[in-house]
């Protein structure tokens, strides 16, 4: 599903390089549940924003579905971002003014949906992170864990094959951060490929696979 | 995107950010509305001149029989040439359209008489546009009947000052005078002026043309006057004038006098304002224009995050262009709309404190102002837009430029 090969990320700040990715491989199978970690600073959040085609490699490859990534011009990448992936953020990242079920459907106005759809789809994907009751609130009417599963909600609402996750309970307590977890792996057992960046061991453990990173190396680890 | 969702969320934008909204829209209304007020200050100013001059005559021509060869002054001799007649009078309206009014003119002095008061004056045979002509007011009655101008109708309007000699004090509306034996009822009164070319008009009688032509027993008249809307026209009426009437003559045997020297000065005063007006306008458009760029580059670069979401979540660059579009447009024509009414008005309180300027805000400067804020307003709402559309969603996100 997802392939890297020899990626690296460089940011240039005057005369400084930081080497945020380092010749990085990558490779998660369709329906597999991965877990990204290592220290702050190690690159996880760079990987995952390359992987959701939020950021460009400086060099690498990246396919995706079997489609090489890295070489496409933006209309294509706007494509992708609609159909294939959904991203989570760590601050979640809702629009204020809106209400839960309207930032659930802002996906589905960029993709050109029709309205009647738009509400439907929406009403079911925050019915799908029980949020139901809470559609009309905007999200400073609304706790962090409620927030984050509207930000889930929004990432599914297109329906696309893989979700990315970045720290997506870095933000919560450990119950709502439970539920966040929990709720990811009923995603994952329903065919979804999810990569997630946490710092939690427990929580890690939930995965099938953990893929470390330090100073934007992968470390050689585990197996499957 | 459907139109619904584009126009949804862009009124839901400037209602989230209502302070930044309402500055923006003023930014936009003080621009457009100093640019109105002050070219309607500047074109009234303009259009004040004109009308003074207009006063004395700027737009005016006469044309005198006989022929001088320099301009100016009056015809040095009065020879065999054919005398300026009605018919001549009346081809000039017919066939210059760019003639306002035309008055006809022919002279005598004679006694009048009223009430055992006898007075020499001069008699004035002309239209009902002499009046308008020479700037005349009516004090009371009627100015003479619309009529042909071969009608000798037995009515004519008193001078002031011959009013209260033959007079005094009684109203002479109604009342007959007798004119070298003929008897004229008095039917207007004309308000006090003073002299004007070498004719005290405060002492002299009015009545149609053709009676005073009768009276001399002569077909020619003393002068035509002509008028256009103004001076600027002159030099185009001037020559229309000579054209018809030396087609009707035969040849040039007439004079047309202008006022050469007035036009001159006129002419380079009003140059001169309407360049000060152009500077005026093209520095407050300046200045409105770069208000508006201002708090437009401000509010949308802000927003630089909130770009970079749409970008993360699949909106395409054109959607969000579109989208920024359609807030800056609102912004642009909310405030261009809310600025000519603003300038609009206070032209309005400026003609109250100075009735001497009649405010008339230019059509073109209303289009110019609305014109210039919108493009600014659109050009550096979307800019931004562009710019922050360009970044990956991540350096849009992180908010930086
Ligand atoms: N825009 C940027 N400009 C310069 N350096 C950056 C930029 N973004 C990230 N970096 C650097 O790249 C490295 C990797 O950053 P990244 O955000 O991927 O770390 P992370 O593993 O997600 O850390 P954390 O766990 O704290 O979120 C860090 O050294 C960081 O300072
Ligand atoms: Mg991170």
């Amino acid at each position: 599903m997802i392939r890297l090969e020899r990626v690296s990320r460089e940011y240039r700040t005057g005369a400084h390089v930081v080497h945020a990715l380092r010749e990085v491989d990558v490779a998660v199978e369709r329906g597999e549940f991965v877990m990204l970690m290592g220290p702050s600073g190690s690159g996880k959040s760079t990987l995952l924003n390359v992987i959701g085609c939020l950021d460009r490699p400086t060099s690498g490859l990246y396919r995706l579905d079997g489609e090489e990534v890295t070489a496409l011009p933006e209309p294509s990448l706007v494509r992708i971002r609609r159909e294939k992936l959904g991203f989570v953020f760590q601050t979640f990242h809702l629009v204020p003014r809106l209400t839960a079920l309207r930032n659930v459907e802002l996906p589905m106005v960029f993709a050109g949906v029709p309205a009647r759809e738009q509400r439907d789809r929406a009403r079911r994907a925050l019915d799908a992170v029980g949020l139901s009751p809470r559609a009309t609130h905007r999200p400073d009417e609304l706790s962090g864990g409620e927030r984050q599963r509207v930000a889930i909600a929004r990432a599914l609402v297109m329906d696309p094959p893989v979700l990315l996750a970045d720290e997506p309970t870095g933000n919560l307590d450990s119950v709502s951060g439970g539920e966040i977890v929990k709720l990811l792996g009923d995603l994952n057992r329903r065919g979804r490929t999810i990569v997630m960046v946490t710092h939690d061991e427990g929580i890690a453990r939930v995965g099938h696979r953990r893929v470390r990173l330090r100073d934007g190396r992968i470390e050689p680890g585990e197996g499957p | 995107m459907n139109p619904r969702d584009l126009f949804g969320l862009a009124g839901g934008a400037l209602a989230a950010h209502r302070v930044r909204t309402r500055l923006t829209v003023a930014a936009v209304a003080i621009g457009v509305a100093a640019v109105l007020l002050l070219t309607s200050l500047g074109t009234s100013a303009r259009d004040y001149v004109v009308r003074q001059f207009a006063g004395i005559g700027a737009n005016l021509i006469g044309i005198v029989p006989g022929r001088v060869e320099t301009t100016g002054g009056p015809p040095l001799a009065a020879g065999t040439e054919r005398p300026l007649t009605l018919d001549d009078a009346e081809a000039l309206v017919r066939r210059i359209p760019a003639v306002t009014l035309m008055a006809p003119l022919a002279l005598a002095v004679t006694s009048v008489e009223a009430g055992g008061l006898s007075r020499a004056v001069t008699v004035v045979g002309s239209t009902p546009e002499f009046v308008p002509i020479r700037a005349l007011a009516m004090a009371a009655g009627s100015n003479l009947p619309a009529m042909d101008s071969h009608s000798t109708a037995q009515v004519c309007v008193l001078g002031a000052r011959l009013r209260r000699e033959l007079f005094g004090d009684r109203n002479p509306l109604g009342e007959a005078v007798r004119v070298a034996e003929s008897r004229f009822r008095v039917i207007g009164l004309l308000a006090p002026k003073g002299m004007s070319l070498g004719v005290d008009l405060d002492e002299m009688v009015l009545v149609p043309v053709a009676n005073v032509l009768r009276l001399t027993n002569r077909p020619g008249l003393f002068r035509i006057a002509v008028q256009c809307r103004s001076f600027e026209d002159v030099p185009a009426l001037e020559a229309d004038v000579r054209r018809v009437l030396a087609d009707r003559h035969g040849e040039e045997d007439f004079t047309v006098l202008t006022q050469q020297a007035v036009m001159a000065s006129l002419a380079r005063i009003v140059g001169l304002l309407t360049a000060a007006l152009a500077a005026i306008a093209a520095i407050s458009l300046g200045v409105a224009g770069i208000g508006v760029m201002n708090v437009m580059l401000v509010a949308v670069a802000e927003r630089t995050p909130e770009v970079g979401l749409m970008k993360a979540v699949g909106a395409s660059r054109g959607q969000v262009l579109a989208l920024f579009l359609t807030e800056a447009a609102a912004l642009s024509l909310g405030g261009g709309v809310a600025g000519v009414v603003l300038g609009l008005a206070g032209a309005q309180a400026v003609e109250v404190f100075v009735p001497a300027l009649r405010m008339a805000s230019p059509v073109w400067a209303i289009e110019a102002a609305l014109g210039v804020s919108l493009l600014v307003g659109l050009v550096f709402g979307a800019l931004p837009a562009v710019r922050a559309a360009r970044l990956m969603p991540v350096e849009a996100l992180r908010g930086r430029r």
